[in-house]
């Protein structure tokens, strides 16, 4: 990225010259990258922290490269999803926050599939898992920033809940549940985590 | 305990004890079955329907009750007065907000036998919303049963290490930056 932006100042200055005899040297360069900076190949990139420091009537902007500890290896480093890479595939619930937190932003919101290397499948998991962790409120800094609202609205009835897969205000109620062999049931929790492990003989009951 | 003399012994086994349940995070369900039991004896080894061997459970915080899935929606507690035009249906959540007592009295009462002896049953039932107890039922308290629901930690409430100990399971990419 320093380099590319470095290159970019670098054409920049060039184009700023207006060069009668060089103005087709000038196109060639904009044209193909030069070759001393194309050998640089940065392979670690370490987080960089900016340091000024004021001597006198000079001020040095320096960047240092913070040494970052090494993490620790995958159990299966060749896997594509990073779930898959250390081995979590059907072992993790909407209770597991300190997993599902470094797949959010920081007002709730998941994080795209694109950035973080899951697969469609563990990605609409997590994606259950955040929202059902979210409503039973095990994520309480994770909020979204209201908008500046000048009315204060009244504050919704706080009711405990976990394992809620629909929004609360899409659900309507059951007035009429039926006889027990046509009972309309309510869903607790999601299928998607239905192949999850688990140390007991009963399966998993989705319909209460 | 067989070091007790025998009229001891005989009081322990057929005193009425009391039970207190903390409903705090936990399914109302799961709490009932608890207090069926035990209100009907049936955690006793010399149980029987017509000897009167129940004990007294004292419930606690439901008004901190916790429902799976979106049960505070869709369940729907019906009633009729008798009357005509006397059905009155409500939601989970509005019950709860009209009598935060009521939804674990209902569930106590659906899971015990259909007898005379019910009545008497949900007598020895006390539901309290909050966690201030009466002095009385205080002194009579012998046991605390443990929670039926594990309740799940936090963000907030793990400690630094625990967050640090935990591996990154992915690096971002250098060109995203994150919000």
């Amino acid at each position: 990225m320093a380099a590319r932006s470095m290159l970019r100042s670098v054409w920049t200055s060039f184009a700023g010259l207006k060069l009668g005899a060089t103005g087709s040297n000038v196109i060639f360069q904009q044209g193909t990258t030069i070759p001393q900076l194309s050998a640089v190949t940065i392979q670690s990139r370490g987080l960089r922290q900016v340091v000024e420091k004021q001597e006198g009537k000079t001020t040095i902007i320096e960047g240092h490269i913070l040494n970052t500890p090494k993490a620790p290896e995958p159990p299966n480093p060749e896997a594509k999803c990073p779930i898959y890479r250390w081995n979590l595939q059907h072992k993790y619930n909407y209770t597991d926050v300190l997993l599902l937190s470094q797949f959010i932003r920081p007002d709730g919101g998941l994080l795209p599939r694109r950035i973080t290397g899951l697969c469609l499948e563990e990605h609409r998991k997590i994606a259950i898992c955040v929202q059902m962790a979210h409503r039973a409120g095990l994520l309480p800094d994770h909020k979204p920033e209201p908008p500046a609202n000048q009315i204060i609205k009244k504050p919704k009835q706080q009711l405990n809940r976990y394992l809620t897969c629909w929004s609360t205000d899409s659900v309507k109620p059951i007035y009429k549940t039926g006889l027990k062999w046509c009972k309309r049931r309510m869903a607790v929790g999601s299928p998607l985590l239905k192949y999850n492990v688990r140390y007991g003989v009963k399966h998993m009951n989705i319909k209460h | 305990m067989s070091s007790f003399s025998r009229s001891a012994q005989q009081w322990a086994t057929f005193a009425r004890s009391w039970f207190l349940i903390d409903a705090r995070m936990q399914p109302p369900g799961k709490i009932a079955t608890m207090c069926a039991i035990r209100l009907q004896g049936k955690h006793k080894p010399i149980y029987h329907a017509m000897s009167d061997c129940g004990d007294h459970i004292v419930v606690m915080n439901t008004k901190q009750i916790a429902f799976s899935g979106n049960k505070w929606e869709q369940k729907v507690y019906s009633s009729h007065s008798g009357y005509p035009g006397g059905f009155k249906q409500l939601t989970a959540a509005q019950l709860h907000h009209k009598d935060p007592k009521a939804i674990v009295k209902l569930s106590v009462y659906g899971m015990l036998p259909r007898n005379l002896h019910r009545r008497t049953m949900m007598q020895r039932l006390h539901i309290f919303p909050d966690d201030e107890l009466p002095d009385d039922i205080l002194a009579n308290l012998t046991e605390e049963l443990p929670q039926p629901r594990e309740i799940p930690k936090q963000l907030s409430e793990f400690t630094q290490e625990e967050i640090d100990a935990f591996p990154r399971l992915w690096t971002p990419p250098e060109y995203y930056k994150m919000k």
